[in-house]
């Protein structure tokens, strides 16, 4: 590969100076003439059936103009994999928060003053909150009795795994390799452990927002805070069957996203109650509404099992995940599935048995949050790891660097491993904490340090399309349909197109997140973006490279294949002082057959296609020749090891994080300083998770939908500067653009159990639920004191 | 009822005519366009609404517009002079400070009233003046080193 002269340096963001001035533009910042506000009356009950609903003094309040009710709402449901989720509650409530009517009026005031005056009569169902319980044979609540007969979403029709002969449960996954009992009898040691997950909240900082205008050609106009608008753009089609190309959905900057924005939220409504009034109808969650249905990280229970030689080396390794999906299946049908390849992705195990279940529950739907299954997994494995390691009474790193998946090697789905830095990862970490030293505090505090290894892939199959537009100034255009919700994908892609036309990103537009205008994107979910997009705007780049090199080769007398562009100017390449600047080349001229032409710009299209081959339903097993061939499961796996210092207070249970470090493997960094953001702000999520935060649940009900009783990390608690390192441990990828892979994800995976490894170090308890509080700490050391 | 509330804003007298019950946040949003300011939890917890208003760092959803009466309200749109970055606007830019962008005119604000106040401020002062301002991106390493960079921009051109 030539030198890169944008790629891999730290250019400053393009959104920088909006964002600093107030200009940037968010979805609630948008006003729109004759727009109307909306508010929703939720369900109190976690299941019940709707009696009825008298709507009739709510509608005689001056300023509203619709009253929506489930019978407004259409026939058709959406959702992520199992359309399962009507636009208003038809009958039947499954979750406190559910949507039962909503306002559209003259004011946010007036909208509220109305929904007071509905009145719903409910008849209280037994309900389910314990995934465990909900998956029994005969659960106390079915939520579903009939989703097997619901449509679903790009999914193979019949495939047997949503047939699970448990009325709650949708989804069984499976993998299947070796033999995982014979494996076990020929293992030293055997270990088993029961890990569980907590319902995390995203907080992203901007809550859900949405405005849907209805056109006068009978389409639709939606601006929403929402990751991956293509999503939307289809369901909103299905469900209100309006024609796609009449509909046009725009993301503007988005304030966070994390997954809270990839489930669809209240736009299907939003559209109803525009339809229903023919104006914009614009609705802004408050905080507590983030908190019902804006998603959470799906809790998880883990149950493992491991089977290791003497000497360190795993031979069997069983795994059962049991998904809290909530009332709806919200995205968690997939992370059912993709939850099995953080598990797959980091070790080398003969002998692999897992099975995870996606189940109903009368919970508030649960979500992707950065990891997409990935952190949970991650969780139970490498607290497992130390475990192990302390039995074997041998050294926690080396017994991980024993067993991490080489080059070359498949992993127990038959992917063939590639682009691995598991292990520079951790060797950076290991120097990082300096291991063998151990030192000390004073008073009741005791230092303790741990490590974790683990690795986030991003999701297959998928396409990803972006255009390159070249103008007479020499300037480009990109458009994208990718979400700008903080990671900087604005960047990347004018790095990439920078690269391309060896430019600077000075001289490169970029037109983002708007379905009329930028062509399909699967949404910057599963860290995809860099690899994605930056791979779909080379191939655009190329095509307008081409058509470039057509209109100037003649006039140059040369081929096409001996031109190059570069800083405005074609040129040969053995030849540089015969060139040609873009204004020249696009300027009048006499084409090849002597007509005469003048061109304002050149426009590339094209398409990133990734080699995909789908898993045996019955083993997860991928093919063995066609993963020779090259084909995979994943995109790619993103990898990374964390390392921290923390102090325990052995009279109270309180964890400080003294120091961290986060070493992770994106293949070639575009942005060296924008990577690091993602790095530290995923520790600091992940300090967030491991120590404090949890959506207090009591039957169904979220009792601290708030920012005073849900700890967020502050400035004040997490690591100072000179504590938090972030390490690059880039393993280039051959399928990525300039060799990067996207890891936006697996800045957070490993944050909590290297916590959890740590506190052990420190005061010998071990926490395998999580978020590791202090008052869990306490109990386990008063417990210890007793005995 | 709804009654005329009149304050200085950005150095320019504004009045509004509003309920009382309305907050400051709302109403620099909603009539005047001052959007720059957000709401992500209009309870006082994420900070995403600060103002500075008679020197101090307050959040907006946390005042009734009354209470503004007769105060120097500056919001992220008074920041610049003239088009000339601030020197903290320019720290958050050129140290990566900024990704999705939502906290980020309260970030500013807060460390903008600390600076006025403590030229000096340390690494401590710093975290501490930005308990209220929540971010869930950066991990808040590089807003911190944006601030000091700006206090040191600000001290050496005094």
């Amino acid at each position: 590969m030539s030198e890169l002269s944008v790629v891999g340096k730290s250019v400053n963001r393009l959104d920088g100076l909006e964002k600093v001035t107030g200009k940037a533009v968010f979805c609630a910042d948008i006003t729109l003439p004759q727009m109307l506000h909306a508010k929703v009356l939720r369900s109190p009950h976690p299941h019940a059936r709707i009696v009825s609903i008298d709507t009739s003094k709510a509608e005689q309040v001056p300023g509203v103009k619709y009253v929506a009710t489930g019978k407004d709402a259409p026939n058709e449901m959406y959702g992520m994999v199992i359309r399962d989720q009507s636009v208003l509650a038809k009958e039947v409530v499954r979750f406190i928060g559910e949507p039962v009517a909503a306002v559209a009026a003259d004011s946010i005031a007036t909208a509220e003053e109305a929904l007071e005056l509905i009145k719903v009569e409910y008849e209280p169902l037994p309900a389910v909150f314990d995934q465990e319980i909900a998956m029994s044979p005969n659960p106390p609540s079915v939520l579903h009795p009939d989703y097997l007969s619901y449509p679903r979403r790009d999914w193979q029709p019949g495939d047997p795994r949503f047939n699970t002969g448990l009325p709650n449960a949708y989804f069984h996954f499976k993998i299947r390799r070796g033999d995982v009992e014979k494996g076990f009898e020929e293992a030293d040691v055997v270990m088993e452990n029961r890990f569980s997950t907590q319902k995390l909240h995203h907080a992203a900082l901007e809550p859900h927002a949405m405005i849907a205008r209805p056109e006068a050609d009978g389409g639709l106009t939606v601006w929403s805070a929402r990751q991956a608008i293509w999503r939307l753009h289809a369901e909103l089609g299905l469900v209100f069957g309006i024609k796609p190309s009449k509909i046009r959905i725009i993301a503007p900057y988005i304030g966070g996203g994390f997954g809270c924005k990839i489930s669809i939220g209240e736009e299907p409504l939003t559209v109803l109650l525009a339809l229903k009034t023919g104006r914009p109808v614009k609705l802004v969650f408050t905080r507590e509404e983030v908190f019902l249905h804006g998603g959470s990280r799906v809790p998880m229970i883990i149950y493992i099992k491991d089977g290791v030689k003497k000497d360190g080396t795993l031979v069997a390794r069983q795994m059962k995940c049991i998904l809290s999906s909530g009332a709806y299946e919200h995205d968690v049908g997939i992370i059912t599935r993709n939850c099995a390849f953080g598990a797959v992705g980091t070790y080398n195990v003969p002998n692999f048995k897992f099975d995870s279940y996606g189940v109903y529950t009368n919970n508030p739907p649960s979500s992707a949050l950065r990891g997409f299954g990935s952190t949970q997994t991650v969780w139970a494995i490498e607290s497992h790891m130390d475990m192990i390691a302390e039995k074997l009474g041998m050294d926690a790193a080396e017994l991980r660097r024993k067993n991490i998946l080489k080059e070359g090697e498949p992993n127990a789905t038959g992917e063939i491993v590639h682009s691995i830095g598991a292990r520079e990862c951790l060797d950076s970490i290991v120097d990082y904490l300096k291991l063998d030293k151990k030192p000390e505090m004073g008073g009741n505090w005791q230092i303790g340090k741990g490590i974790s290894l683990g690795s986030k892939y991003s999701a297959a199959p998928n396409i990803a399309s972006a255009t390159v537009k070249l103008s007479k100034d020499g300037s480009i255009t990109v458009y994208h349909s990718a979400d700008e919700m903080g990671q900087g994908c604005n960047t990347v892609a004018a790095q990439v197109a920078a690269e391309e036309f060896g430019i600077s990103v000075d001289n490169v537009r970029v037109v983002f997140a708007d379905t009329l205008n930028c062509p399909f994107f699967p949404g910057s979910t599963s860290s995809r973006t860099t690899y994605f997009l930056g791979n779909a705007i080379r191939l655009a780049s190329m095509q307008v490279k081409k058509r470039l090199y057509k209109l100037v080769a003649w006039r140059l007398g040369v081929s096409d294949e001996e031109l190059e562009v570069k800083g405005g100017q074609i040129y040969v390449r053995q030849e540089p002082s015969k060139k040609m600047t873009i204004a020249q080349a696009f300027g009048a001229h006499r084409d090849t057959d002597g007509k005469l032409v003048q061109i304002d710009d050149l426009v590339g299209n094209d398409t990133w296609v990734q080699d995909y081959t789908p898993e045996d339903v019955e083993t997860g097993q991928i093919d063995p020749r066609q993963a020779e061939q090259g084909k995979r499961l994943t995109a790619f796996y993103a990898h990374t090891a964390k390392g921290i210092e923390v102090a325990v207070n052995t009279e109270t249970g309180e964890v400080k994080v003294l120091r961290c470090a986060s070493a992770n493997d994106m293949g070639q960094p575009i942005n060296p300083k924008m990577c690091e953001q993602q790095i530290e702000g995923g520790m600091v999520m992940g300090i967030g998770g491991a120590l404090y935060e949890e959506m207090q649940m009591v039957d169904g009900k979220v009792l601290n939908p708030n920012f005073t009783d849900y700890k967020v990390p502050t400035a004040a608690i997490a690591p100072s500067i000179e504590n938090m390192s972030a390490i690059f441990a880039s393993a280039p990828h051959k399928d990525g653009p300039f060799g990067a892979k996207g890891f936006g994800e697996s800045s957070m995976v490993g944050m909590e159990p290297v916590i959890a490894n740590a506190v052990y170090n420190a005061v010998g308890v071990r926490i395998k639920d999580l978020p590791i509080t202090r008052e869990k700490i306490w109990r386990e050391l008063k417990k210890r004191a007793k005995q | 009822m709804k009654q005329i509330v009149s304050f200085t804003i950005n150095g320019t007298v504004a009045e509004v005519f509003v309920e009382p019950w309305r907050t400051l946040a709302e109403v620099l949003r909603e009539e005047l366009g001052l959007t720059g300011l957000k709401i992500g939890c209009d309870r006082g917890n994420c900070g995403t609404c600060t103002v500075i208003m008679d020197g101090k760092a307050v959040r907006s959803c946390l005042v009734l517009v009354p209470q503004a009466e007769g105060k120097k309200i500056v919001t992220i749109e008074g920041l610049s002079d003239n088009g000339r970055l601030h020197p903290l606007q320019e720290a958050f830019i050129e140290r990566f400070a900024v990704q999705c962008g939502f906290c980020i005119p309260g970030m500013i604000l807060s460390a903008k009233a600390l600076l006025d106040e403590n030229p000096n401020a340390t690494e401590k002062d710093v975290r501490k003046a930005l308990k209220g301002n929540l971010c869930r991106c950066t991990g808040y390493k590089k807003i911190v080193e944006a601030i000091l960079d700006a206090r040191d921009r600000m001290r050496s051109a005094k």
